[in-house]
């Protein structure tokens, strides 16, 4: 009897961690705050801008990149020059100096994803991204953290994108079997 | 910027680079390097942070204070040898202010300028045409290590020497040492220190004796010579049998053309000028002048100041003559022997400005020291030989707060001087801006047609601009000789001390560098320290093991090494490398050895006498032991490097035979490869073992350093190493070069054994290794005979580990595209996969597969002698598949069964006996 209640006890403690530690690797994944309040909803929601107008290396090579300041202000010289958010950039566009982005997407530094032949291949950002575009402030809850993983375990849908190799791995093997992709499964072509 | 790869456009290198040049990606990155302008206030006081502005206030407040006084005389300006722009601006700013100006070279081969004056009446050092001389005879020329201009030598060289439709070209090598480039050599010949101009003239003698002189040589002339000579006492003198020096002479005369050249210690002896003489009529008598030997293309070294000239500099200063010193990239400190008097005389100078960018023993006694940008992040051109000038643009932002010496210096002058800019002799408003000016003048020279924009804009791109340069006929004159070995200063029971520059730290710049520190010395396998070479006898004799400590004593002082001994060193005689034995230089070249320069007496008019004292050695008792990765010469009859000699290659070629490859059977079904199968090829024949492809390796893929304890406990992390075998009598042994990467076995013997799946084959061919997978069991390194899996025992990659190998800003030559392992996993040559995966990415593009030639691995990209081939073996038409039917193809360790994706070729021996 007694050792039940401590089992009990103990499963509530370590269910209690673990709740901590998800919610915590949750909140920090999330949203961070970023330098000036860009508003993806409002670009790529409302005014339906092509997500590789601003991104414009992800066709071109491994990484998306991130839109030059000039290229921010080559709308944003008129656009809404007087708001608040915009200033800020304009400040940074007459200091020289980039913005200081914080990064929300990240997979772990032994893996190599190359965004080029993705988008060659017809994958949509919002395949790995989530739905950006209905987001004012970008988030993810994204990345290998115990949450997810506990997640795919019971065999719960995931939470949007996990980008945990086993997800993207389902992918290449269900695009090879369906629609005839090369999708590599070499180990090596992502970890080297 | 993460790697350096050379101009495959540029004449000189053909987009290889030696190992200096690889490692160059760590003086931008060096950790040690200075941050910003400094100054010292008082004469005991340290160097402090000063802001740039004020830097230059005051530096031109005292010089402006002398100019004015018309004391400009009292300012001198001393450079390395620069022999493009910068060497004219420092000229022009030196001439505007009045102040002097010189040059100064450690290695100037001024002994062969010397000769060409007084031989041939022409102040210069001729181009060496080595690829066409079926001949190649060299005194002591370590042209494969530093020589002139080793990767465009080497490259000659393999031209000149591999087998090709039947013919391969000969090499003799003189040297009391077995250097490097005396390994490569077809016949080394072990001479007695100070004996090459004897040599010379007694092969000359025989040449003239038998009649075997090119038609129209002046016979008296080189008959003058010759005659200070005869065959037996050389013979007695030197230790080379008659015999021998007559089989030279006639494969010599009879090469039609053939090659001499010197140089190495032989040099830089006390008769180094006749020994240069004497080889220039060699030429001349075997009429290779304006064939092999040609002026007109000369080398920039020749422009270099003499030796000399450091000499009156050192006692002006010494007088009090000299108020303000500028040193650009000089560090005399370290490069001049102490007995030169340079550290006392540097004393009397007020004002020492130091341009270095690295804190060295020069800028540690330095008042003012204001860091010139680093090569890589400035403007600049470089001319190494007439009709062929390299222009460099900045490839990065600064790292730290440098400036350009040309900016500062154009700056300073106008301020002294009083002129505004666009006014005056320093009228340009930045070193940029004079520079394009100068080009304006080679435009006209190098293409008068084309305007001046158009000119500039594809020069740029080109990467510099060159132009043949005809062949100027010369005469010979008689010119003096002695005729005897040259003088040796000190004890005369004592050993001959053979001071050489080293392939890896030149005159001792490199040493900051700690991939060049790693990499072992290809000869003796030493890593991370310096030696004194004693021959095995001496050592028997002073009951010396390897790592005693040795106090080696000259005239002229005396420092302390450990031992290396040497089974093939001439018994007259010890050798220790230059380079080592900083003081002041950084983490990386701290307590490594001693600096031999301290034994050797100041430079004479023949240069620096790396060639001029008798030694005496005394075992002092203590130890330091030697970090070597590879112990050992032995193949034990394992047959790890093979050789076939040159009638038998001559006849497998003619023949076409097919490669001895055993394709054993396996347990396993025989992989499929769908579109491609990656190997390799090594030629053993071309390998000098000069290790560029080793740090190239390192470069590429985010390879740690570990450090001496490591590297001695065999734990050092290269993924390709040249191991270095020997065969036949230890004296005397015929050295092969094995440059031993991953096999990527088709039967790899680590794969099964890994119980997590890190190490599996891929459909390429390859044998991969997933980082992230692996647990490090590292029952694959055990499992593995060639032992080429490298494990982390350390947390190199973590900048919070003690152990850290990429101190900031070191960290930014990483390789983003290739992952820094973490601690506990294993890790191995991937062919580099990364270059795989641009290739095949670019091909789809095109819509197509990766065609032969699409991709070089790194170590393929910058071997000099292109020994190394890689490409896809699925296609019979690749340049590696083909070059793998080659007769001489062979697997390493064949008969485990691995069936490994590279293929090594078989060096081609000479027969020996001959010389």
């Amino acid at each position: 009897m007694r050792i039940w209640v401590g089992a009990g006890v103990l499963a509530l403690m370590f269910l209690a961690v673990l709740g901590f530690v998800a919610s915590s690797t949750r909140g920090q994944a999330a949203a961070p705050p970023q330098p000036i309040l860009f508003s993806h909803q409002l670009h790529a929601g409302q005014y339906k801008i092509d997500c590789q107008y601003c991104h414009a290396d992800a066709r071109r090579s491994e990484y998306a990149g991130l839109p030059s300041v000039t290229r921010c202000m080559g709308c944003h010289r008129i656009t809404a020059a007087d708001r608040p958010e915009i200033q800020k950039l304009a400040q940074f566009f007459n200091e020289q100096k980039p913005i200081p982005w914080v990064r929300v997407f990240k997979v772990p530094e032994y893996v190599h994803f190359p965004h080029k032949p993705h988008i060659r291949a017809g994958v949509t950002c919002q395949t790995c991204h989530g739905p950006v575009e209905t987001m004012a402030v970008v988030s993810a809850k994204t990345g290998q953290n115990l949450a997810n993983d506990l997640l795919n375990l019971v065999t719960f849908a995931p939470t949007p994108t996990p980008l945990t190799m086993g997800w993207c791995v389902d992918c290449h093997t269900t695009m090879n079997a369906t629609k005839k992709t090369k999708a590599p499964l070499e180990c090596v072509v992502c970890h080297h | 910027m993460v790697k350096l790869e050379g101009n495959p456009d540029h004449p000189v290198n053909r987009g290889t680079l030696c190992i200096r040049g690889q490692a160059g990606l760590q003086g931008p990155y060096n950790p040690d390097r200075l941050r910003g302008a400094m100054q010292r206030r008082d004469a005991s006081g340290a160097l402090r942070p000063v802001k740039w502005e004020e830097a230059e206030k005051f530096l031109v407040e005292r010089l402006t204070g002398l100019v004015k006084q018309g004391k400009g005389k009292r300012i001198v300006v001393v450079s390395q040898l620069e022999s493009g722009s910068l060497g004219r601006l420092l000229d022009a700013w030196a001439g505007a202010l009045g102040a002097e100006r010189m040059n100064y070279e450690p290695f100037n081969y001024e002994a062969i300028r010397h000769a060409s004056r007084t031989v041939f009446g022409r102040d210069a050092i001729p181009h060496y045409a080595i690829e066409e001389a079926n001949v190649l005879l060299s005194f002591g020329a370590d042209f494969l290590e530093t020589w002139l201009s080793p990767v465009e030598h080497a490259r000659a060289f393999t031209r000149m020497h591999a087998l090709k439709h039947g013919k391969a070209g000969t090499f003799i090598h003189l040297e009391p040492r077995l250097s490097l480039t005396a390994a490569n050599a077809d016949e080394w010949v072990q001479n007695a220190p100070g004996t090459e101009e004897l040599l010379a003239l007694a092969i000359l003698r025989v040449i003239l004796d038998e009649g075997l002189q090119a038609p129209g040589v002046d016979i008296a002339l080189l008959r003058a010579a010759a005659s200070k000579v005869d065959l037996q006492s050389t013979a007695r003198q030197s230790g080379v049998s008659g015999e021998a020096i007559k089989h030279i002479a006639r494969t010599f005369a009879k090469a039609k053309p053939g090659l001499a050249i010197g140089g190495g210690v032989a040099g830089t002896s006390a008769f180094a000028v006749e020994t240069q003489v004497a080889i220039h009529l060699l030429n001349y008598a075997a009429g290779n002048v304006g064939r092999t030997v040609r002026f007109g293309p000369d080398s920039a070294f020749g422009k270099a100041a003499p030796y000399v000239g450091a000499q009156l500099l050192t006692q002006r200063m010494a007088n009090g003559e000299v108020d303000i010193l500028l040193l650009i990239h000089a560090n005399p400190l370290f490069a001049l022997p102490a007995a030169g008097g340079m550290a006392e005389a540097l004393k009397k100078v007020p004002l020492v400005v130091s341009f270095s960018d690295q804190p060295d023993e020069t800028t540690q006694r330095a008042h003012l020291v204001l860091p010139d940008l680093h090569a890589l992040e400035s403007w600049g051109d470089f001319s190494p030989r007439e009709g062929v000038i390299g222009l460099m643009q900045p490839t990065m932002a600064p790292v730290f707060d440098s400036r350009s010496a040309g900016d500062v210096l154009l700056s300073v002058g106008r301020q002294v001087l009083g002129t505004p800019e666009g006014k005056g002799p320093l009228r340009w408003p930045a070193f940029q801006a004079y520079l394009k000016d100068q080009w304006r003048g080679i435009a006209r020279e190098y293409s008068p047609a084309t305007p001046f924009d158009q000119f500039w804009e594809e020069s740029l791109r080109r990467g510099g601009a060159w132009k043949e340069i005809g062949v100027v006929p010369v005469q010979a004159r008689s010119a003096p000789v002695q005729g005897k070995p040259a003088t040796v200063e000190g004890d005369p029971q004592g050993l001959t001390l053979l001071v050489y520059p080293s392939h890896r730290f030149y005159d001792g710049r490199g040493a900051n560098k700690p991939w060049l520190q790693e990499a072992p010395d290809t000869m003796t396998q030493v890593t991370w320290d310096s030696w004194v070479e004693v021959p095995a006898e001496v050592a028997k004799k002073l009951g010396l093991r390897q790592g005693d400590l040795v106090k080696v004593a000259s005239p002229h002082g005396a420092i302390e090494l450990p031992a290396y001994i040497s089974e093939s060193l001439h018994a007259g005689a010890v050798a220790i490398p230059i380079g080592q034995g900083h003081t002041a230089y950084g983490r990386y070249a701290k307590d490594r050895g001693a600096n031999p320069l301290a034994l050797l007496p100041a430079p004479g008019p023949a240069g620096l006498p790396f060639l001029s004292v008798k030694v005496s050695l005394t075992k002092t008792g203590g130890r330091r032991p030697l970090a070597i990765p590879q112990a050992t010469a032995d193949q034990d009859n394992r047959e790890l490097a093979r050789h076939v000699t040159l009638p038998t290659a001559r006849e497998l070629e003619l023949r076409g035979a097919a490669p001895e490859k055993a394709s054993h059977p396996s347990m396993y079904p025989d992989p499929k490869y769908p579109e491609y199968r990656w190997g390799m090829t090594i030629d053993i024949d071309s390998c000098i073992g000069c290790q560029a492809c080793v740090i190239a390796c390192k470069a590429e893929n985010n390879v740690p350093v570990v450090g001496k304890e490591q590297v001695a406990y065999g734990r050092d992390m290269h993924w390709l190493r040249i191991e270095r075998w020997q065969e036949g009598p230890a004296g005397h042994p015929e050295t092969l070069f094995l440059p031993m990467l991953c096999q990527h076995c088709e039967v790899a013997p680590c794969e099964p054994v890994c119980p997590v799946f890190a190490s599996y084959h891929t459909n390429e061919g390859l044998n991969a290794q997933i980082y992230n997978r692996c647990i490090g069991t590292r029952y694959c390194n055990n499992n593995c005979p060639y032992h080429v899996r490298r494990f982390n025992w350390w947390d190199y990659g973590s900048p919070t580990s003690s152990s850290h190998a990429f101190p900031d800003p070191l960290h930014l030559q990483l390789n983003p595209d290739v992952t820094v392992r973490q601690l506990g996993v294993m890790e191995k040559c991937t062919m580099c996969i990364q270059r795989i995966i641009a290739a095949k990415d670019h091909a789809r593009d095109e819509g197509r597969l990766v065609r032969d030639g699409d991709l070089e691995t790194a170590c393929q990209q910058t071997c000099p002698t292109q020994a190394i081939v890689f490409g896809n073996l699925k296609d019979p038409s690749s340049r590696v598949a083909k070059s793998s039917r080659s007769p001489r193809g062979y697997h390493v360790l064949e008969e485990l069964g691995t069936r490994p994706a590279i293929t090594y070729l078989k060096k081609v021996t000479r027969e020996h006996g001959k010389a």
